[in-house]
């Protein structure tokens, strides 16, 4: 038998608003205040204007409120400007122009982007997620930017692609991280090629609706939020499609605590903490952690064939 | 024993007409006040007061109870160690009043440590049963509460009653002090290998200069050269203490780390701190020595 389960997202036709309704008026909305908001404050820098944080994607849902800019923005993990959470202004000094991002390994059509012909080439929208930090904290952030599949499809992967690796910048002159030479630098991560095509995999370019601030990965970053959030590197430089599976950055220094697949559940205990609960950044809550992270419905099936793999750490 | 323990905690009332003092923080035995005391009260009192302030002020960012757990830990290990240190530094600056000051820093650092306990129960949102079972069951928790336990009843047993009723076993049973601190140094090792060691393995190399200088035979003890010696024993040490660290916890090159050590170009590495803290005791003792 056959039984198709509904997403979370999947409403019955009947009820659905059509969608360019809803995108309209809230653009139109959005708009309106956004601009009203600009013109009677400060001119917002051309840069910003210039930014299109693109129309939320309504299909995901946080279920909890916005985290507050100022918290999202400055209570960060970035190793190569530091090993505290205030190197927001040490990230000031990334050059975010110019950028390039190479696309290559098993594709049909390797390419190098300058990062501005990235944006226009691909699809911009809104998406709310939940990032959930392996530390047992976690945000809820409106990123923009374009799912990974668009990448993928642009550049056709080839059948003996199974992984894909990115990886961020190293810079040695703006990051005093890289002096600590014995760190497997640069910072690598990965997925499998299926993870990667999943609808939910994203590329961060933005978040509230501004350009991306360097200390959360600008210019671009990945996300999957099912995953704990050191898997979503920060300022790719390069996304490589691969047969063999790419050592990531903490695999590599402590594969007893980091692992490959780092999915997220709050059964199984982080080795010195338990994953069962979470404190979302800057309201003094704990709530529990889900499976996935809540994203189960849209990331379970990929693990159907894959319980001998250390799934969850 | 057990009577003399009794007579310890409840001192029998003194003559009537001479009413003992009040033991404030700022008095000396005899109940006078004493700057020495009321200056060492108020600096012990003062990191915490800053970090409340940062609290107050929305300083701590979004994670307060977190961020400001492990700053008061860091003044718990501080302050423990300072407590080791006092002894000697008494005895090197000839500066016999120093001694009376101990008591005072280790009830601080006690005091530091069962916040420290306090905020990690309030970033667990006080789910007592949880955090009993985190305490059990994470190995770097056990240790803490058992340096924190033990570190209670030092406490307990630091009044002058005590001294008195255990005699020359209170001096034994405070030299519990030592595999405290060795736990305490532990426990700032395996919270965290994720971020940076730096001040650890800081603390390992200053915890490893105290031992060693009460390992010296009394007689070496304000000898320069022993001293001299015993900065690059405590630099040795700390770096060996990294190096075992990263090359049994981690997949790092070890050999990599211990080696950044000579290279003080790059940076002084903690181990090479120690060292020099280390080396500044034989030039304070000598200063102290040309100035008499
Ligand atoms: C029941 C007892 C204790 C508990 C539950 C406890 C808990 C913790 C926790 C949760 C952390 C932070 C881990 C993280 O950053 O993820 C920590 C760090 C630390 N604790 Fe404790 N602790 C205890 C006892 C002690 C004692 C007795 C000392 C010192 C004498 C101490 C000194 C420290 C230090 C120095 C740090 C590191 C702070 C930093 O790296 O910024 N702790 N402890």
């Amino acid at each position: 038998m056959f039984i198709r389960k509904r997403r979370g997202w999947e409403i019955p036709e009947s009820r659905v608003t059509p969608e360019h309704l809803v995108f309209g008026r809230r653009a139109a909305l959005g708009g309106l205040a956004l601009g009203g908001a600009m013109a009677l404050a400060n001119p917002a820098p051309a840069a910003e204007e210039a930014f299109n944080p693109g129309l939320r994607n309504m299909r995901y849902r946080p279920g909890r409120d916005v985290t507050a800019e100022r918290n999202a923005t400055t209570y960060n993990n970035y190793y190569e400007f530091g090993t505290d959470k205030g190197i927001y202004r040490a990230a000031e000094r990334l050059p975010l122009r110019p950028w390039t991002v190479q696309v290559d390994g098993l594709v049909d059509r390797p390419r190098e982007y300058a990062i501005d012909d990235l944006l226009q080439a691909m699809p911009i929208e809104e998406r709310v997620y939940r990032l959930r930090c392996v530390e047992a904290w976690s945000m809820v952030v409106p990123w923009s930017g374009f799912p990974l599949k668009a990448l993928l499809d642009a550049v056709g992967p080839q059948s003996g692609a199974k992984y894909v690796r990115f990886e961020t910048a190293a810079l040695r002159g703006v990051m005093p991280g890289l002096r600590q030479s014995w760190y497997p630098w640069p910072y690598v991560e990965g997925c499998t090629l299926e993870e990667a095509a999943n609808d939910l995999s994203f590329m961060v370019v933005g978040a509230y609706g501004k350009k991306l601030l360097p200390q959360n990965g600008a210019p671009l970053r990945v996300h999957q939020p099912w995953k704990y959030g050191f898997k979503a590197g920060k300022s790719l430089v390069r996304i490589t499609l691969t047969a063999e599976r790419p050592k990531s950055f903490w695999e590599a220094i402590q594969p007893q605590e980091y692992g490959f697949w780092a999915n997220i559940n709050p059964e199984v205990s982080h080795p010195r903490w338990s994953q069962a609960s979470e404190r979302v950044l800057g309201t003094g809550e704990r709530v529990p952690t889900q499976l996935f992270n809540g994203y189960g419905e849209f990331v379970a099936d990929l693990y159907a064939g894959l319980q001998q793999e250390r799934l969850w750490a | 024993m057990m009577q003399a323990m009794l007579r310890a905690a409840f001192p029998p009332a003194l003559p009537p007409g001479r009413a003992r003092p009040f033991p404030f923080p700022w008095r000396d035995r005899a109940g006078r006040f004493s700057w020495l005391k009321a200056a060492t009260f108020a600096l012990l009192l003062a990191p915490g007061a800053w970090v409340a302030w940062l609290a107050a002020a929305d300083g701590l960012g979004p994670e307060p109870w977190k961020d400001g757990l492990r700053e008061i830990g860091l003044w718990a290990i501080r302050l423990l160690l300072l407590t080791l240190a006092v002894t000697p530094f008494a005895r090197l600056l000839a500066w016999p009043r120093l001694a009376t000051l101990r008591r005072m820093i280790g009830l601080g650092a006690l005091g530091y440590a069962l916040l420290h306990l306090a905020m990690y129960a309030a970033n667990e949102n006080f789910r007592l049963l949880h955090i009993a079972g985190e305490i059990a069951l994470r190995f770097y928790l056990t240790i803490g509460f058992v340096a924190l336990l033990a570190m209670a009843a030092l406490g307990w047993t630091s009044t002058d009653g005590w001294v008195r009723a255990l005699g020359r076993r209170w001096k034994r049973l405070h030299l519990l002090i030592w595999p405290i601190a060795a736990l305490g140094v532990f426990h700032f090792f395996l919270q965290s290998p994720k971020s940076g060691l730096w001040e650890a393995v800081l603390a390992a190399g200053l915890l490893l200069w105290l031992a060693f200088w009460r390992l010296l035979p009394a007689g070496w003890r304000a000898n320069p050269l022993a001293l001299l010696a015993l900065a690059p024993a405590a630099a040795l040490g700390a770096a060996l203490v990294e190096y075992a660290w990263y090359a049994l916890g981690t997949n790092l090159p070890a050999a990599m780390i211990l080696a950044a050590n000579l290279d003080v170009g790059f940076e002084l590495r903690p181990a090479v701190w120690a060292g020099l803290v280390a080396l500044a005791v034989p030039a304070v003792a000598c200063l102290r020595k040309i100035m008499d």
